[in-house]
């Protein structure tokens, strides 16, 4: 479902990722670790397009994420669900908004954004907030709001940016089990997190980075 | 598709309310522009016009030297009113053009009586017909024209041509004025939509991330410009009619400007449209720009 194959990143002269070479399969689980800086998040950002490699191939279910033109990209991020590390939700909309917009931008009817919203806030505990703004919400609430929009539009594959970063035990716990929840109807998850101690409590393969090389 | 439009105007009607004043200032700049555009236009439409109406009204005056006596005048008179280019000639006797001269120009008494009866001379003020008005057709007749009798041959042509010559001038430097009004407008329609665009750039950032396309993204702006541009148009409208009442009614007052029509072609029904389209014009492209812009640095 993902393959890179040599991937680099620089930006300048400052070399963030160093000839990357991994394969997640369709329905895999995976934790991509390393410290601060090692380039977890530039990762990310070479899977859903936000950045492009420097050298290299990329694969992001069957799609050559490293040569997509401006026009092509919201087709690969179509088929993505991407949990940000700052939420990025929109603060003067509503919870439903927030993650209806994932089906609006697809043309979706207002009747099936309205079934599916509801049922994904469902999904995520959040059934009965879809009113709110995300500032009425705690960190928690918010962060599933983010997972809600990531995944109402059954994405092939889930990437989360240090998806509990913000959040204490309890809440990170019940994250995870929301993510592992999706990743057992088949979604391919890679999420980016330092958290040794959830990597422990949930394990599944790690991919480590280390100043921008990798390891298993 | 049907969802998808509906979608987008009812984006674009909320984000034209939700971002009120910064859309108000967008069609203030609009109107500004489009009111300084259609005011030159409409000046060098009234004064094109009116050149127009002068060129067709060309009158000569044919003064008669001293010592040409009133049998001779008649009987060129006589040979004038038979030229094919003429439609009418009036003769005017010294005697009628000085008792006109004096009911004009009551000081100038005086001065007429020092100078003697030969002071304002006789002449023939000769209408020509409408088809012998064209330059080469109204040299060769004033050359017919000249005679021994015929002292001096006066008529407007010249500084109708001049004027021609000058509008010419002016509207060449009204086109460049335009381009550099049209530039600054859509410069200007472009920052402020930058500003709405920057004021939502959360927004429009995650509907990037999440697999919005530039279209999805731009048409709702664009309809925005469009109601902008709508806006502006009618505010300018609204002016230029305040401006041609009160000012060409002022022009008319001070200027003795006969039967010419200045008040009939500077707002009429195609300057209106053209005024509102231009104006979504400006509007779509400040904000087409604007989007584009942001599309381009958004991750």
């Amino acid at each position: 479902m993902i393959r890179l194959y040599h991937v680099s990143k620089s930006y300048g002269s400052t070399q963030v990722l160093h000839d990357v070479t991994f394969r997640l399969s369709k329905g895999e689980f995976a934790y991509l670790t390393g410290a601060s800086g090692a380039g977890k998040s530039t990762l990310l950002k070479l899977l859903y397009g936000a950045e492009a490699p420097t050298s290299g191939k990329l694969l992001v279910g069957g799609v050559d994420a490293s040569k997509l033109g401006p026009a092509r990209l919201p087709l690969l991020r179509r088929n993505l669900g991407v949990i940000f590390q700052d939420f990025k939700l929109i603060p003067n909309r509503t919870v439903f908004d927030n993650v209806g917009l994932a089906l609006e931008v697809i043309g979706a009817e207002r009747r099936e954004i309205s079934r599916r919203v509801n049922a994904v806030l469902n999904v995520v505990g959040l059934g009965g907030k879809g009113e709110r703004r995300p500032l009425d919400l705690s960190g928690g609430e918010q962060q599933r709001v983010a997972i809600a929009r990531a995944i109402v539009n059954d994405p092939a594959v889930l990437l989360a940016d240090e998806p509990t970063g913000n959040l204490d035990g309890a809440m990170a716990v019940e994250v995870m089990e929301i993510l592992l929840s999706i990743n057992l109807r088949g979604t391919t998850v890679l999420i980016a997190t330092h958290d040794i101690g959830l990597m422990g409590r949930f394990p599944h393969r790690r991919l480590r980075l280390d100043a921008g090389r990798l390891s298993e | 598709m049907s969802a998808t439009l509906g979608h987008i105007l009812r984006r674009a009607a909320r984000s034209l309310w939700e971002n009120l004043s910064l859309n108000a200032v967008a069609a203030g700049v609009i109107a500004a522009a489009l009111l300084l555009g259609g005011a030159f236009w409409g000046a060098m439409s009234t004064l094109s016009d009116a050149v127009e109406v002068w060129e067709k009204d060309v009158h000569l005056s044919a003064y008669f030297a001293s010592g040409v006596d009133e049998e001779r005048q008649r009987a060129v008179l006589a040979e004038v009113q038979a030229m094919p280019e003429v439609e009418a000639v009036t003769w005017v006797t010294a005697s009628d053009a000085r008792a006109y001269l004096e009911e004009r120009v009551p000081d100038i008494q005086p001065i007429l009586a020092e100078l003697g009866g030969d002071a304002v001379p006789a002449s023939l003020e000769i209408t020509l017909r409408a088809r012998y008005i064209g330059d080469e057709t109204l040299a060769d007749f004033v050359t017919r024209l000249q005679r021994a009798e015929f002292e001096e041959l006066d008529y407007g042509k010249e500084w109708v041509e001049r004027l021609t010559a000058f509008l010419g001038l002016l509207k060449a430097l009204g086109a460049a004025l335009g381009t550099l009004l049209v530039m600054a407008a859509v410069f200007l329609v472009g920052n402020t939509m930058h500003l709405v665009t920057y004021a939502r750039r959360a927004e429009l950032e995650t509907m990037k991330l999440v697999g919005a396309t530039l279209q999805f993204i731009a048409a709702p702006f664009l309809i925005e410009g469009a109601v902008q541009g709508l806006v502006g148009g009618l505010i300018a409208i609204g002016a230029l009619s305040g401006l041609k009442t009160v000012l060409l009614g002022r022009v008319q007052e001070l200027v003795p400007l006969g039967q010419t029509p200045l008040t009939t072609s500077a707002l009429g029904l195609s300057t209106v449209v053209g005024l509102l389209a231009v104006g979504v014009l400006l509007g779509v492209v400040g904000c087409g720009s604007a989007v584009l812009r942001f599309w381009r640095q958004a991750p």
